[in-house]
């Protein structure tokens, strides 16, 4: 487990000193300084909006960080050949792999801690030109900033996954991208599926649609905006479930990185 | 115990199309503690892969391998060993120093000894002044250079390098060959890769020659320059004048008395023989025919 904590250190060191990330920090922190202006457009939902725009560019900006990066560590480390140095230690494969994933999950955790102290004093200034008719519950908004870091960490790890077993940067990208996607509206489409409207749809229609939805990770499960947005209440069970599933989920699909990853010929 | 145990190492790729390539045919060797091994054979013989296989980077098809008695497949075998890869590449946003503490860590060297270990090592390839510098700076050398150092710093009694001179100048090959020699007085063992015979010739103890996947000798480097010798040019000078005297090996102390009883003064003698090229070039040459 040492050995884990090793590699995902110098996996953070890495990143830290990467001029990529260091401009997209600076562009969430112009998005963030630009909200209180932007905010007063809604006329009367001045903080609502506020909330809303800092939650839509967290959830963006972590989503394309957890794409890029999840997509282009593990691969950037075989395609030229970082793992020959690496795994010429002695240090399991496993380890380099988890190692290599805390180190992602834990720059964008790093990355929402940061957006979540600038976020509050954004939200903090916009509430300040409009009185709202129901104060911000700070706990929803940073509930709804970690359902994000949920969904970033799920999916990184699913772009990990498909790294282990590809021999270019396409599949992890592309392949992160549409079960993005389709995650995001897997829920939706079961839930059309098992009304009125989709009588005439199909039995084998309806059964296949069944099977991807139980695949495809549910990434709504993580979406805690609105209750973020409009101050309304948020149940203990609201939080635990989406933690649970993005646990078992994420932790299901290492399995099957390392799995591959151990089998995979370093050539 | 030995320090490389290889038995029956044979692995299959397969290609586009399904088209199998055998990478390795039934690949046997040992290398006993404190040798030095030159592993030689022409691009695409078999060098990396065999190196890959004892390094745990891709498994044989079939066959075994131990370092120090641990299988190959196991971390715990790469415990003591140093390897560099060939072309090594390393996360280029990092630094030589923080790159080495990795090492270091993962090695589970003593944190109080760490910095003086990589101090030292990086001062012995020459790369002390550049130990902050973030390695995307770094010359193909220097690179190669660092490569090593990683191999060292956790002082192992076993290295693999593939290719330890490529990408070096001539400044940086006589600093891994002393490197190599000094490593060897302090009984280190070395397994190295190269298709340059005369880094052979000077450095190593055995040689293994691999040609199309198949180990075709393992030979004591000494007894093949010793069996190579086929005779020696004589050079002496008469009336002022240098002369020169090719003399057989069965020949030469005829030879030689005869010179000397006639009073004329020899001024050096020179072997000639066959030297580990030529013996490489046979091999190679020998094992294509047989295929």
């Amino acid at each position: 487990m040492v050995h884990t904590l090793f590699v995902a250190r110098l996996t953070l060191n890495a990143l830290g000193r990467d001029r990529v990330l260091h401009t997209l920090l600076g562009v969430s922190l112009v998005l963030l300084c630009l909200v209180p202006a932007f905010s007063l457009f809604s006329m009367r939902q001045v903080q609502e909006l506020a909330v809303t725009l800092v939650l839509s560019c967290h959830a963006l900006l972590l989503i394309f960080l957890a794409i890029f990066l999840g997509s282009s560590t593990l691969w950037r480390d075989l395609e030229r050949r970082h793992t020959s140095l690496i795994l010429g230690l002695p240090l399991s494969r496993s380890h380099y792999l988890l190692g290599r994933f805390f180190g992602v999950g834990l720059f964008l955790l790093l990355f929402s801690l940061c957006y979540a102290l600038l976020a509050v004093i954004a939200v903090s200034v916009s509430a300040t030109f409009y009185e709202a008719d129901r104060p911000v519950i700070w706990m929803n908004l940073l509930a709804a900033l970690g359902g994000d870091l949920l969904k970033a960490w799920l999916l990184a790890a699913v772009a990990f996954l498909f790294s282990t077993f590809s021999t270019s940067l396409f599949l992890p990208l592309f392949g992160t991208l549409a079960i993005y996607s389709a995650g995001s509206a897997s829920q939706e489409v079961y839930e059309y599926l098992n009304s009125d409207f989709s009588s005439q749809i199909s039995a084998g229609v309806r059964w296949l649609a069944e099977i991807f939805y139980w695949i495809l990770p549910n990434l709504t499960l993580f979406d805690l905006k609105t209750q973020a947005v409009y101050s309304l209440p948020l149940d203990i069970p609201a939080l635990i479930y989406p933690f649970i599933y993005g646990f078992v989920y994420t932790s299901l699909v290492l399995w099957g990185a390392e799995f591959f990853l151990s089998r995979r010929d370093l050539v | 115990m030995n320090a490389i145990e290889a038995t029956g190492l044979k692995k299959v790729f397969r290609g586009k199309k399904m088209q199998r390539v055998e990478a390795l045919k039934e690949v046997t060797f040992s290398l006993s503690k404190g040798e030095v091994f030159g592993f030689l054979g022409p691009n695409g013989a078999g060098k990396s892969t065999t190196i890959k296989v004892l390094t745990g980077q891709i498994r044989a098809s079939s066959g075994e391998a131990f370092l120090w008695g641990q299988p190959v497949s196991h971390p715990s075998s790469r415990q003591n060993l140093g390897y560099l890869p060939e072309n090594p590449s390393f996360p280029d946003t990092l630094t030589a120093s923080d790159y080495l503490r990795f090492v270091g860590k993962v090695f589970s060297l003593p944190q109080g000894e760490l910095q003086g270990k990589i101090t030292s090592v990086l001062s012995r390839l020459e790369l002390d002044t550049t130990m902050k510098r973030p390695i995307r700076g770094f010359s193909k050398g220097m690179v190669q250079r660092l490569g090593l150092a990683q191999a060292l710093l956790a002082d192992p009694d076993l290295l693999i390098l593939d290719e330890p001179m490529s990408g070096l100048d001539p400044l940086g090959r006589a600093l891994v060959k002393d490197l190599i020699s000094e490593l060897r007085q302090k009984g280190k063992t070395i397994f190295f890769s190269t298709h340059i015979t005369a880094d052979v010739e000077q450095v190593c103890d055995r040689v293994g020659i691999i040609v199309g996947g198949r180990l075709q000798c393992v030979e004591p480097v000494e007894e093949l320059l010793q069996e190579g010798l086929s005779g020696y040019r004589i050079y002496y000078r008469k009336d002022g004048t240098m002369c020169e005297l090719p003399a057989a090996r069965e020949d030469f102390p005829r030879e030689m008395e005869t010179l000397l009883s006639q009073g004329i003064e020899v001024d050096r003698v020179e072997p000639q023989r066959r030297d580990l090229e030529t013996f490489f070039l046979e091999t190679v040459e020998r094992a294509r025919y047989e295929n």
